[in-house]
């Protein structure tokens, strides 16, 4: 009798710390805190990379009255030289400044005359502030800060916003005639160079409103 | 006669130890003449096909045996080739798997047994399971694709998207760079939004049903050639290839023709051969030593329209 009890009582442990280590219970708050400690946040990662790294980059940005030249006489060296992507094909970014006098103004871009280069236009987008330029073109980017691949596209979109956000309303304002300073990136296609339909994304903008 | 068996004795030590090392170099593969595995989701396609041979050229041009191994879109085919490549003693496998999720285990395996594996085009669902994953950029290709998208609709109309196989992840990142676009601006309306598998047929049968319920649509986007393709017969059958803008993705040599006829509007065009190469030198630099490869290393899809159609070819940019 007292070897049966015996065995049930231990059995009954048995179960009892089985079942004690088998169940867990944790905070509803803290589950949701950790997943969202481990999942990649986008759009404070761009902010960061915004003031960190792209604002002060901005000084570095190479001349468009350099730059165009370059390009011309030898494309090779410009593309070695100056120009960033994340990624490995064709389409590589630069970031740009230059100044000039605002030509025209559209619903989806901005034509600006540049300063000291007779005939070179160079459009700023106001529309269609898409893609990668504004993320690649400093450089500045480590492809391996990424783990997933919808990480560093949603960076893209992110800094985009920031874009949107702070350098269109500025743009926005701009008149035919005006003085415009500007830095921003742009897309080129290392094979098939076209120096004709150049668009900048812009990331700073100073615009002088023309004396009348 | 005691000194002949002696010299009988030592002539069959080096006879077995011969055979050891012998058959242990043979067996494993791992002594100075590597071999590489390239292991595809299917020879089916065409556009597989151009990326494994390719994968298997380079790998030879680099002076390494090479096999390639067919998995016919079937996960169960592709453990087979894997077993058979880790036991063959392939030294590194240049991978397009089958499926993000159901490959994974192949791939662990292969890392388990100390090979390298370098996924080409399509990705599997780890982080730390492939060596590098080398991959079409569609997300940016369909964000390209979605601006000319919402310029030749000038901003307003209807629209039709067929998307691939929903357990595909460029399925959802082509859709959804896309859409981080065109969602931007009211005036486009997507009426209707349906899988057809990546394949052509199934997207002319898709495309004639949702041309029943929509007959007013302006434009459908493809998540790849084969269904734009397929779509494009529909709405000739249906009288209306003329009225509805067919857009895709891949770069395949029969939606650059109809892009140079004015048939199809755009695509965007992937770089299989730059990709495949790009693993098999990888896998020569891992040889090499090498092991800080990005787990990720997109190559950039580019934006073929009737403006720009004759810079390119199938699958490619013309030499």
């Amino acid at each position: 009798m007292g070897r049966k009890v015996f065995k049930y009582l231990i059995i009954a442990v048995a179960v009892v710390l089985l079942a004690y280590n088998s169940v867990y219970f944790k905070k509803l708050d803290e589950v949701k805190a950790e997943r969202a400690a481990n999942t990649f946040n986008a759009a404070s990662y761009a902010q960061n990379f915004w003031n960190k790294k792209l604002t002060p980059a901005l000084h570095s940005a190479i001349a468009v009255d350099k730059l165009i030249p370059s390009l011309d006489s030898d494309p090779k060296q410009a593309f070695d030289s100056w120009s960033h992507a994340l990624g490995i094909g064709n389409l590589r970014y630069f970031l740009i400044k230059g100044s000039g006098t605002v030509a025209a103004v559209d619903s989806d871009d901005i034509t600006v005359s540049m300063a000291g280069m007779a005939g070179q236009k160079i459009k700023i987008a106001t529309e269609y502030i898409f893609g990668n330029a504004a993320r690649d073109a400093t450089g500045l980017i480590n492809i391996n800060d990424f783990s997933r691949t919808m990480d560093f596209n949603n960076v893209s979109a992110e800094i985009n916003a920031i874009i949107r956000k702070k350098v269109l309303p500025l743009l926005k304002r701009a008149k035919v005639g005006d003085s415009i300073s500007f830095t921003g990136a742009i897309e080129l296609n290392k094979e098939h160079l076209n120096l004709s339909q150049i668009e900048a994304v812009p990331v700073a903008v100073n615009i002088l409103p023309q004396k009348l | 006669m005691k000194y002949l068996s002696t010299i009988k004795q030592y002539i069959l030590y080096v006879l077995v130890l011969a055979l050891v090392f012998g058959s242990c170099k043979a067996g494993n593969g791992r002594g100075t003449h590597k071999k590489v595995a390239v292991i595809v989701s299917t020879l089916n396609n065409p556009w597989f096909v151009v990326l494994a041979q390719t994968a298997a050229a380079q790998a030879r041009a680099l002076g390494y045996d090479t096999k390639i191994f067919d998995s016919q879109n079937n996960t169960a085919v592709e453990a087979d080739n894997f077993e058979n490549a880790i036991s063959a003693g392939y030294n590194a496998i240049l991978f397009n798997p089958t499926d993000a999720d159901g490959s994974v285990s192949n791939v662990l395996e292969a890392k388990a047994a100390g090979i390298p594996v370098f996924c080409m085009d399509r990705e599997v669902n780890s982080v730390d399971a492939a060596t590098s994953q080398i991959l079409s950029d569609n997300y940016s290709g369909c964000v390209a694709i979605g601006k000319y998208f919402v310029e030749k609709l000038h901003k307003h109309g209807k629209y039709a998207e067929l998307l691939g196989l929903v357990g595909d992840n460029n399925t959802w990142n082509r859709s959804k760079g896309f859409h981080s676009v065109v969602d931007f601006f009211p005036g486009l309306t997507m009426v209707a939004q349906q899988s057809a598998d990546f394949d052509r047929n199934k997207a002319m049968e898709v495309m004639e049903s949702i041309l029943q319920a929509h007959p007013d649509i302006d434009a459908v986007f493809c998540g790849n050639d084969a269904m734009a393709s397929g779509a494009y017969q529909a709405l000739v059958a249906a009288g209306k290839a003329n009225d509805v803008k067919v857009f895709g993705f891949d770069g395949a040599q029969d939606v650059i023709e109809s892009i140079q006829n004015k048939k199809i509007v755009a695509t965007g065009m992937q770089f299989p051969k730059v990709m495949a190469k790009t693993a098999a030198n990888y896998a020569g630099e891992y040889f090499k030593g090498k092991r800080d490869f990005p787990k990720k290393m997109p190559v950039a899809v580019e934006l073929v329209t009737q403006e720009n159609v004759s810079d390119y070819t199938g699958y490619g940019k013309k030499d």
